[in-house]
């Protein structure tokens, strides 16, 4: 037996060359993570019960069918490694320069000039309890993509005050035992709220002016609604069917924000006018730790009054456009890591 | 200021300043980053340089 803190996890921060091929060991960092849940393998059996000619309607054989991986978060503080790599992984469209700290340029691939139309970079990953002769588990998991994330900024104390959870979702592929050696714990920059530099959205600035001070917090979030990969000759393990690739299907990107109301508060206006423009959210920790998302064309759709804590407030959803110039959302992120998505 | 060597989906080569604002409408348009070659095997579309005034 084991207690699952005991529980070490590292994944790709480089990107696979193949869905099928695994991260080597240099390639692979790792970090903890706040859901204390090992990404379970589910194999699928079925069974002849719905075949006729048996003399009976009872179950006679066991067959195989496929592996049912269910997806995996990644629950962390946000820090400038995380997020260059959840947005690398999940967007797909990275340009990386410097030579430290290195600055990360991400939107979101498209189909027609991606290089591996509908799929995202790949990366693999370890999950281990005590490995070497006796492990209680040791394990990589190959063909991994990031599903989804959400962005979470709210106004509290702490790391809590910025957070960035991760789905992830994998082939069934595997490797047991793994013949990883796990590097040291990495010690991520994270971020809070107080560290916030730029906060202006659709016009407004949250930061200076009148409306400083209003901001509550902000939910963002990316779904990638990969289609099931599951097709002749996508491979199998054990001899269960495991997914051969992952596509992405209709993206969405979904932006939710609450602010205090105030005499001469212009959301309402701002939605009713159908006034579009962009908005920028930066959070900077130091010159070699930065994140910032830029939203090319945002309008709201909502404006919900309300209250927080006993304060009127007003839930704004935002609609992000996509602009034909600059397109939906360009994150930018420095950062001293090398190599992420590389 | 850092360059970057950016490649268009139709395989034309150009190095471009790496700013957001730079990279963003390219990479929207479907360029995507290529590493720099050490000796250029092939013709690299100069950096932009300041406009001049015509001669009249």
């Amino acid at each position: 037996m084991a207690n699952i803190n005991e529980l070490m996890e590292g994944w790709g921060f480089g990107k696979q060359t193949a869905i099928g091929t695994a991260n080597a060991g240099t390639a692979i960092w790792r970090h903890t993570n706040l859901n204390t849940k090992p990404w379970a393998k589910v194999p699928v059996n079925e069974d002849d019960r719905a075949e006729i000619g048996k003399g009976h309607e009872f179950p006679t054989q066991l067959f195989r069918s496929h592996y049912n991986m269910p997806p995996f978060e990644l629950s962390k503080y946000a820090s400038s490694e995380f997020l260059a790599w959840a947005m690398c992984f999940s967007l797909g469209n990275v340009t990386l320069t410097g030579s430290g700290p290195y600055t990360y340029v991400i939107v979101p691939a498209l189909g027609a000039t991606n290089a591996t139309g509908l799929e995202l970079p790949y990366f693999s990953f370890v999950q281990q309890i005590r490995p070497g002769g006796s492990a209680v588990l040791d394990e990589m998991l190959v063909g991994c993509a990031v599903k989804s994330w959400k962005l979470s900024i709210k106004n509290s104390p702490g790391r809590a005050s910025a957070m960035c959870s991760v789905e992830c979702v994998t082939t069934g592929q595997y490797t047991a035992p793994s013949g990883i050696t796990l590097p040291a714990v990495s010690t991520p920059h994270e971020f809070n709220a107080g560290m916030i530099t730029a906060l202006t959205f659709n016009g407004i600035n949250y930061l200076s002016g009148g409306s400083a001070k209003q901001f509550v917090s902000m939910d963002a979030s990316w779904e990638n609604n990969f289609r099931p990969g599951f097709f002749p000759g996508s491979g199998s393990q054990d001899g269960y069917q495991i997914q051969g690739r992952f596509e992405w299907g209709d993206r969405a990107f979904a932006v939710q924000f609450v602010v205090r109301v105030q005499a001469g508060s212009t959301e309402y206006a701002t939605l009713i006018n159908l006034t579009t423009g962009t908005a920028t959210f930066t959070v900077t920790r130091d010159a070699n730790n930065s994140f910032s998302m830029l939203i090319q064309k945002m309008g709201f759709s909502v404006a919900e009054l309300g209250n927080t804590d006993g304060i009127v407030t007003l839930q704004i959803t935002g609609v992000q456009l996509y602009d034909a110039t600059n397109g939906l959302v360009t994150m930018t992120i420095v950062t001293p890591i090398t190599g992420i998505c590389q | 200021m850092d360059w970057v060597l950016m490649q268009s989906p139709q395989g034309e080569l150009r190095e471009v300043e790496a700013t957001t604002e730079a990279l963003t409408p390219l990479m929207v348009a479907g360029w995507h980053q290529v590493p720099a070659p050490a000796a250029s095997p092939v013709p690299v579309a100069q950096k932009p340089v300041a406009p001049t005034e015509e001669e009249k």
